[in-house]
């Protein structure tokens, strides 16, 4: 019984071997990288507005071809007055997420980046109104709102691009959709920017970071396409037509492997 | 392949010249009135007055409604420096006096339209007219309040019979 079940077990196994090694094989290399950027957007800003201090930097670790996790971290100190109202908000930020390739391995051969990341936002920020102002048909009051310190909760889709410049140094954009789950100061003193979201004022917040990265490449893979045999098409029979028929086609198989060389 | 790359770097270009837009204008309600409904007490059906003066306390001079007919609801202004408003309030010739006491509280509106103080009718309105709201003669048979919370949306806060 053991000789019939180890004797069947081989057959599988070669028959299997032997379908993988039908289909012919090509193969990319593409080194995975531990990304370090740095927005440049938000300090030359600055330079033109000393009211909006962004500052934000990331660390980004390819898992494989196609995915990388991120992690961003950022400052920002903002300062907006206007005829009836000051206000002030400081604070830092997290987002973590991934960023997903778009392009196909052939395609990005570990240069280029052309997707999307998906990330969850947290936000610490103190936030305060010096002073306000309110004319009504009683007169005038002028008031304030205190420094209160909250947490607040968003997600973020950023679609971008991002292309090697240099060995090891790329630049790239995303365009950045947030959503904000919870400003943590209640409906009547929301903030009006928040760290590492930006504007509140509409339901989904949207801005443009440039980055500046440099990569660290620390292992390099072999991503497997796999190409599947050609599609014969039957001649409709023998009908005299000089044209040719029943051309073959090379399709790739959309879905590569990887495999990991250190 | 030779067209991707192109394409990448093309995008990266055309990422210098997003912006963003951003409209400055206020457009939205800025004052948080109390709005005042007025009800025939003979039929508890709404009715605006064939005439309707209101005012603040020693602000004759300054008439939120004059003799206005069609009047429905009343919109009026609250003092956030103190807690206590008093309006004198002409309903067909007759005069009365409203006065109602609250708590105030900032409120932001927008970036653009920055801050607004909105009013907690307080707890003793609510339950009892005649601490909160003092009727001075018959010209207002009653009154009830409908939300003692007063903000800049449009509801009704206040159901005066008369």
């Amino acid at each position: 019984m053991r000789r019939t079940y180890a004797y069947f077990t081989s057959i599988l196994l070669i028959f299997f071997c032997s379908l993988l090694s039908s289909h012919a094989q090509d193969t990319v290399l593409i080194p995975l990288k531990i990304k370090v950027g740095l927005e440049v957007s938000g300090p030359g800003i600055y330079f033109s507005d000393k009211n909006i201090l962004n500052a934000e930097g990331y660390i980004s670790v390819d898992r494989n071809e196609k995915m990388a996790f991120t992690l961003n971290a950022g400052y920002l100190d903002y300062k907006y007055s206007q005829y009836n109202y000051k206000y002030l908000t400081k604070g830092s930020f997290l987002r973590a997420g991934v960023d997903f390739n778009l392009l196909k391995p052939k395609k990005s051969q570990g240069k280029y980046w052309a997707g999307i990341g998906l990330r969850y936002g947290l936000s610490v920020y103190n936030s305060e109104v010096p002073s306000f102002k309110k004319e009504n048909y009683w007169g005038t009051v002028f008031s304030s709102v205190g420094t209160h310190t909250n947490w607040a909760h968003f997600i973020e889709v950023s679609p971008g691009v991002r292309a090697d410049v240099l060995k090891n140094l790329s630049i790239g954009w995303t365009v950045s959709l947030r959503k904000l789950i919870y400003s943590g100061s209640g409906n009547n003193l929301k903030p009006i920017y928040l760290p590492g979201y930006g504007n509140t004022g509409k339901s989904v917040s949207t801005g443009i970071s440039y980055f500046i990265v440099w990569n660290i490449p620390f292992k390099k893979i072999n991503v497997i396409i796999k190409k599947e045999e050609p599609e014969e098409t039957e001649n409709e029979g023998d009908t005299g037509n000089s044209i040719n028929q029943g051309t073959t086609t090379p399709r790739t198989n959309s879905r590569p492997r990887s495999q990991g060389i250190m | 392949m030779r067209n991707t790359i192109p394409v990448i770097f093309v995008l990266l270009l055309s990422g210098l010249f997003l912006t963003s837009c951003t409209s400055e204008s206020c457009l939205d309600e800025t004052e948080a009135f109390l709005k005042i409904s007025f009800y025939k007490s003979a039929t508890s059906k709404l009715s605006a007055p064939d005439s309707l003066t209101i005012y603040g306390l020693n602000m004759v001079s300054a008439k939120l409604y004059n003799k206005s007919t069609g009047v429905q609801p009343a919109s009026l202004p609250l003092n956030a420096a103190t807690d206590k408003c008093i309006f004198i309030i002409k309903i067909n010739g007759i005069t009365d006096t409203l006065e109602l006491t609250y708590s105030s509280y900032p409120h932001l509106i927008s970036k653009e339209c920055g801050y607004t103080f909105y009013h907690d009718l307080i707890p003793e309105s609510l339950k009892c007219t005649t601490t909160g709201l003092d009727f001075k003669n018959m010209g207002i048979d009653s009154i009830k309040i409908s939300k003692n919370n007063i903000t800049t949306i449009n509801e009704e806060n206040i159901r005066i019979f008369y």
